[in-house]
């Protein structure tokens, strides 16, 4: 920490101003240099910068208060945020969040312990819903936590040193025998994926293999991660779930050491390792998957990868193989071969709608800026994808960062933009990374900046990192975030196309809509067009998450069912068991029963049944997962975002979430559903912006179809067992008496005898569930009732 | 020219016009709380909205810019209801009385909290002004009156009720004694003549309002003097008859004639009244309805029946108050009683139905939790309450001040320009619709002639444009977002203070009370 002198923190700021400036644009990067280097704002950084911006301590400080990244207060050395999105609501994250409160003895109204070491803190959504729960300590992801395994994470985040986990990137080894392939972006990192490149970086070296190690992106196939590839003699091998400790034996299967020493050593070596682990016959590797493999096959075969066209195989950043796969194609098209007319006239043949929710046809948008007369007209990429759920744009960042820079070129070159901006969510670190190392890549090789391969066309992009607001996804309040004011939506008309960033002619995409366009381009509206359905042509990337067997990224063409998401890629529930609903669309979106799986993907079919094809987030849930619940978990979300301007957002959807929680607490009355009901409508028609207009979309959805859920409530039971106020816990006689449920249970609620029946203290449990998840013999039941 | 269809009528307007404005300039009129001419549409509060023809949901009419061809209408059942939900969701999140508990308790709804601040201040003048906008007899009732306002005065949870009775008779007595009494200014003479029956403190009262609005009037009274159950034994002690000569005379001197000893039944009848005035309003006291009137006027349970909005009996023109209709134990009843028969009489006169008083609508300060409390008594003086010297004499200046500063001003100082509660009167919000929880009570009140209070905010954000406006302060902002989101100052400071040199101008553009003058 750094000692904090008024002249000391002035002095930072003058710096800071020095190297990023202080034009109102870069309100946002200087508050967050501000907070990255004390952890906070204090109050004399807030007003030397005013004094550098020209404006009033009052309006830095509206900025500020907005946004949930910045603090006022000093916090502790290492901040935990414990992802609370809807994958990993649904597998206990706030159980997680509570057990972490309880360990670090943080009082109920403070969010740092003591020592102040760590400051506990919730975050909506970290984009890795396959490894639910999970939390982020610092910049280290962990996945699949559980209330019983936060000491262990604690204790293995402080005895780390910090990885340098980006270390690996562009460290390919020569040579020609072979190639292995590893994704590093977030989601596989949250799972060890940074560690098992290490490992076999390490092998590779120590063996002169000779074989070629990349990292690339992302394979979608969350639920194998890490998945470590290996080709060799024109065949491909895949390997999920692959361990650090994996990596000697997976290399050697396939690759002989090049000397005779270390051929021997590393006999030597193995025999050792077995002596000393004591690991005989424990096979190396704890899947084997190629692509003939069913499970594998099953995943991917439905598939139709275009915005992720080279899943798996090509490096993030490398200039060659986006070369090799068609990059820079279309753009030179563009600029060498055709007019900005035609082009327009491919997206409008291509029927491309916009990707980020409302389903806009993107021709409209591209013809409206185009037309403007007025100049400069720029070009943003939303990238502030912030549902809970969905991570379709962070994987796109982080896996094709050139694909997305290229779509934007294009359509700044069509419309005639030439400065421009990528806003990025936050919570998004190495999405944010890799796009400015593609930038900078992009920019060396003469495709951005002025002259662009010679010709009239300039483009200036520069990128902007969101500071914790969900509701900066929407564009209006996008275009204020990055002017550097408090971001809240206004109402459109007048759209962006008219008025936009700085009041001038604005295109606005996000990151999944200007990654197709490229393709579009390069292989002609037909690629497009041929796929999908009348009103939604192509392909839309899902993040299939929650209940299901195999989760992750997929790309399916529209059209496809529900079901043929969730059972022939999804492989059904985890569980075996049916599964019941499928949230889609997120918090703006809704519930659709399995009865109705059969209804088509499409942006009007979604929209028919309440819900709505959203950012692309979808959410297996079953049996044991309550709706009412569901439905209060996404107006929390949405009620806690609202920017607060118009009264049907900002205190309607909070009285919703008011009657939702009596209702989860069974002290709801008749007279609530058809309150719920009238009041969800005139929110739905009455607010200013999208979020506010969608937000009673999760509720009102799942009153319509889960009606029969709603009344079990009123009657004081939660038939899924999931309400805490409606449920209790019980050992039953299977019970072993190991009083392994006594050690673990954080409210001391299990009164015992070792070898005896245990037995558990309604009023001190506090129905956190770790008995259940740690008892051996699954004796402990949770009853509906009071 | 820009040509549009609104409600089935063609307007044309220059570009960069509102819907809202081209609405207003047809004459349809679109409430709007948030809407101030020449500022930024803040469009928050969402009770201006219209529907558009090609636009699914409702537009916020101030910041929808006209345009060629669009078709807008303004009042469906949806708009109707999405506007009353729109103040219901206001409404729950509001913390504050329109109207303080004394008034509302007060028969005669004498606005007692404005009294009090004046005579805090010392401006005895104006305090009698306020007072005698409500009640005739202020010098009278402040020695006999059993203050129904104290009996639920708020200040009695901290320690005791405010002494208001004491403090009103002070303002009397003071204007008594003076020189240059207060006498009221009366709209000229309508021409029409108006007969009271009964010269008590109901047909006192009457007559003096009636006076103030231009109906000079004939009080004729059985007796020989007027007063009537004034003078009762029972009341000599309390009421010295100098100070009922007095306070009669000054309603007198506003040129209403005295007609003593003329008994109805006996020296004049209804039928003639009727036939010479142009209304008739009978206060002739409890147990007079005999059976000349019962001949008349319908009964009911030996009481002339009214309807007891206006004050009408069965017969047109022929009004009734005081013991005529009712039980009137409290002699502040029947003065409410004349009062309220002027104005339905002054309806009457001037061509209208006689309507009664308005009924505007009244929010309520609710529960306050310890903590709130402690802020809502902060700014009065915590001294227990002050007892006259000398009890026959009433309050001393010094003794005024000091009790009168005890008043924790309950009630909205924007009662009467409040954007809010002017459009809660029309469309009749039903408060409680959505309950749940609302914010802390708070007020700013350091500065020195401006107060703040964040519970009555609406979020327009209407103040913290004007400050922008100009560099006589440090500015607003909004703090946070969603629910909890608040004006509020650079780091957290009272945005009271901040306002500084500019307070002013929040008062002017705030649309509710939440920024109001602190002697209003």
């Amino acid at each position: 920490m750094n000692a904090l002198t008024e002249s000391s923190v002035r002095e930072f700021v003058d710096r800071c101003v020095g190297q990023i400036g202080s034009t109102p644009d870069k309100t946002l990067p200087l508050l967050q240099a501000v907070q990255k280097q004390y952890g906070y704002l204090p109050a004399e950084a807030l007003q030397r910068l005013s004094e550098w911006m020209g404006r009033s301590p009052a309006e830095l400080w509206g900025v500020a208060t907005f946004y949930d990244q910045f603090r006022f207060k000093p916090a502790g050395r290492h901040r935990i945020r414990v992802c609370v999105g809807t994958a990993c609501h649904v597998k206990g994250a706030g159980e997680v969040f509570e057990a972490f409160r309880r360990h670090l003895q943080i009082p109920q109204e403070e969010d740092t312990d003591s020592q102040r070491l760590f400051t506990l803190e919730q975050v909506a959504c970290l984009g890795c819903c396959m490894l639910a729960p999970a939390v982020q300590i610092d910049d280290v992801i962990y996945g699949y936590l559980s209330p019983e395994k936060v000491p262990s994470v604690l204790r293995d985040f402080l005895s780390q040193t910090q990885e340098t986990a980006a270390s690996a990137r562009h460290r390919t080894a020569s040579g020609g025998s072979g190639e292995v392939r590893i994704c590093l972006d977030t989601s596989c990192r949250a799972v060890g994926s940074h560690r098992v490149y290490q490992a076999f970086e390490e092998v590779i070296r120590r063996d002169r293999l000779g074989v070629r190690l990349r990292d690339v992106s992302c394979h979608g196939a969350s639920y194998l991660a890490p998945l470590a590839e290996v080709e060799t003699g024109g065949r491909v091998y895949r390997y999920g779930c692959v361990k650090p400790s994996d990596a000697e034996a997976i290399l050697h299967r396939h690759f002989r050491p090049q000397t005779l020493t270390a051929r021997v050593g590393s006999a030597v070596r193995r025999f050792l390792d077995t002596l000393i682990e004591d690991r005989i016959g424990e096979p190396p590797v704890r899947f084997e998957t190629t692509i003939r493999d069913e499970d594998l096959s099953g995943y991917v075969k439905p598939q139709v990868p275009m915005a992720t066209d080279g899943a798996g195989r090509s490096g993030p950043l490398d200039w060659e193989d986006f070369q090799k796969q068609g990059g820079l194609e279309a753009l030179r098209k563009c600029l060498f071969e055709k007019s900005p007319q035609e082009v327009l006239n491919e997206i409008e043949q291509s029927g491309l709608r916009g990707r980020g929710g409302g389903g806009y046809p993107a021709f409209r948008k591209w013809q409206a800026v185009r037309a403007n007369p007025e100049k400069p007209k720029y070009i943003i990429c939303n990238g502030d994808e912030g549902d809970p759920g969905a991570f379709m744009d962070r994987m796109l960042m982080e896996s094709y960062p050139f694909r997305i820079l290229e779509g934007m070129a294009i359509a700044a070159w069509t419309v005639g933009a030439s400065e421009g901006y990528l806003y990025i969510r936050d919570e998004y670190p190495l999405a944010v990374e890799r796009m400015k190392e593609a930038l900078r890549i992009f920019s060396q090789h003469g495709w951005l900046g002025e002259r662009i391969g010679g010709t009239d066309f300039s483009l200036h992009l520069e990128i902007c990192t969101g500071a914790g607001a969900f509701v900066c996804g929407e564009e209006t309040a996008l275009i204020a975030s990055i002017e550097g004011r408090r971001p809240m939506p206004r109402l459109r008309p007048p759209y962006p196309s008219e008025k936009g960033l700085w009041d001038k002619p604005t295109l606005i995409h996000n990151a999944e809509t200007l990654s197709l366009v490229p393709a579009i381009v390069r292989q002609g509206a037909a690629s497009m067009a041929s796929i999908g359905t009348a009103g939604s042509r192509g392909t839309k990337v899902f993040a299939l998450a929650g209940k299901v067997r195999r989760g992750g990224l997929v790309e399916v063409p529209m059209g496809v069912t529900i079901r043929q998401i969730v059972e022939e890629i999804g492989g059904g529930t985890a569980s075996g068991k049916p599964f019941k609903a499928v949230q889609i669309g997120g918090p703006s979106g809704g519930c659709i029963p399995a009865s109705m799986a059969d209804i088509p993907i499409d942006y009007d079919s979604l929209t028919q049944a309440g819900a709505m094809m959203g950012s692309g987030g979808l959410v297996v849930l079953d049996e044991s997962d309550c709706m009412v619940e569901i439905a209060r978990y996404f107006l929390e979300f949405t009620q806690r975002q609202s920017c607060g301007r118009c009264t049907f957002c900002r205190v309607g959807t909070k009285r919703m979430l008011e009657i939702l929680e009596r209702i989860c607490r069974g002290e709801g009355t008749a007279s609530d559903l058809g309150k719920l009901e009238s009041l969800g409508h005139l929110i739905q028609a009455g607010s200013l912006c999208g979020l506010g207009s969608t937000a009673p979309n999760p509720v009102l959805s799942t009153i319509r179809y889960f009606r029969n859920e709603y009344e079990a409530h009123l009657q004081g039971r939660c038939p899924a067992g999931r309400c805490r106020a409606l449920i209790y816990y019980a050992i039953t006689d299977r019970c072993i008496g190991c009083t392994r449920c006594a050690q673990h249970c954080p409210a001391g609620a299990i009164d015992m005898q070792p070898y005896q029946q245990h037995q558990i203290n309604r009023d001190r449990c506090i129905r956190c569930g770790t008995c259940r998840a740690v008892c051996p013999a699954d004796a402990v039941r949770v009853e509906s009732g009071r | 020219m820009i040509t549009l269809v609104i409600d089935n009528q063609t307007v044309q307007v220059p570009p960069g016009t509102t819907v809202l404005q081209a609405a207003r300039s047809l004459g349809i009129p679109i409430p709007a709380l948030c809407y101030r001419q020449d500022f930024e549409p803040s469009s928050s509060c969402m009770v201006c909205v219209v529907e558009v023809e090609g636009f699914s949901g409702l537009m916020p009419s101030c910041a929808l810019m006209a345009e060629e061809g669009m078709r807008v209408r303004t009042n469906t059942p949806q708009i109707l209801a999405a506007r009353r939900a729109a103040l219901e969701l206001l409404l729950s999140d509001h913390i504050g009385d329109c109207e303080g508990p004394c008034r509302s308790g007060c028969p005669a709804g004498m606005d007692i909290p404005r009294m009090i601040r004046y005579l805090a201040a010392g401006e005895w003048t104006k305090a009698i002004e306020i007072v005698k906008r409500d009640l005739a007899l202020p010098a009278v009732l402040g020695r006999i009156c059993p203050a129904p306002c104290e009996r639920v005065c708020r200040r009695a949870r901290q320690d005791q009720a405010v002494s208001i009775c004491l403090l009103k008779r002070f303002a009397a007595d003071r204007d008594l004694q003076s020189p240059t009494p207060y006498r009221p200014i009366c709209r000229p003479s309508s021409g029409k003549k108006v007969a009271v029956v009964g010269a008590g403190p109901c047909g006192l009262s009457a007559a003096y309002y009636l006076a103030r609005h231009g109906h000079p009037c004939v009080i004729f009274e059985q007796k020989d003097k007027a007063g009537g159950m004034l003078r009762c034994r029972q009341l000599q002690e309390k009421l010295p008859e100098t100070i009922l000569e007095r306070e009669i005379g000054q309603i007198f001197d506003l040129g209403v004639s005295f007609r003593p000893n003329q008994k109805l039944g006996r020296d004049f009848y209804l039928e003639n009244l009727h036939r010479e005035f142009d209304a008739v309003f009978l206060a002739l006291g409890g147990g007079a309805a005999d059976e000349h009137l019962a001949s008349q006027l319908r009964m009911k349970d030996g009481h002339i029946e009214v309807d007891h909005s206006t004050l009408q009996t069965s017969r047109e023109g022929v009004f009734a108050g005081g013991g005529l209709i009712g039980s009137r134990r409290h002699c502040v009843k029947a003065v409410a009683d004349g009062k309220l028969a002027a104005l339905t009489i002054h309806q009457y006169l001037m061509g209208g139905k006689a309507a009664g008083e308005p009924s505007e609508f009244h929010s309520r300060l609710g529960a306050l939790t310890e903590e709130e409390w402690r802020k809502f008594v902060s700014s009065a003086d915590l001294i227990s309450r002050v007892e006259p010297a000398d009890p026959e004499m009433g309050f001393s200046e010094e003794e005024v001040v000091r009790e009168a500063r005890r008043c924790l001003h309950c009630d909205c100082r924007k009662k009467k320009n409040c954007k809010l509660r002017q459009l809660s009167t029309e469309l009749k919000p039903v408060v409680g619709t959505y309950k749940g929880q609302r914010r802390q009570y708070a007020r700013a009140d350091s500065h020195w002639e401006v107060v703040f209070e964040s519970g009555k905010c609406i979020q327009c954000g209407l103040c913290v444009q004007v400050l922008n406006r100009n560099n006589l302060s440090e500015g607003l902002t909004f703090r946070g977002r969603g629910f909890g989101m608040q004006v509020s100052a650079a780091l957290d400071k009272a945005p009271d203070l901040a306002a500084g040199e500019a307070g002013r101008l929040c008062v002017q553009v705030c649309p509710t009370g939440a920024w109001a003058l602190k002697n209003r």
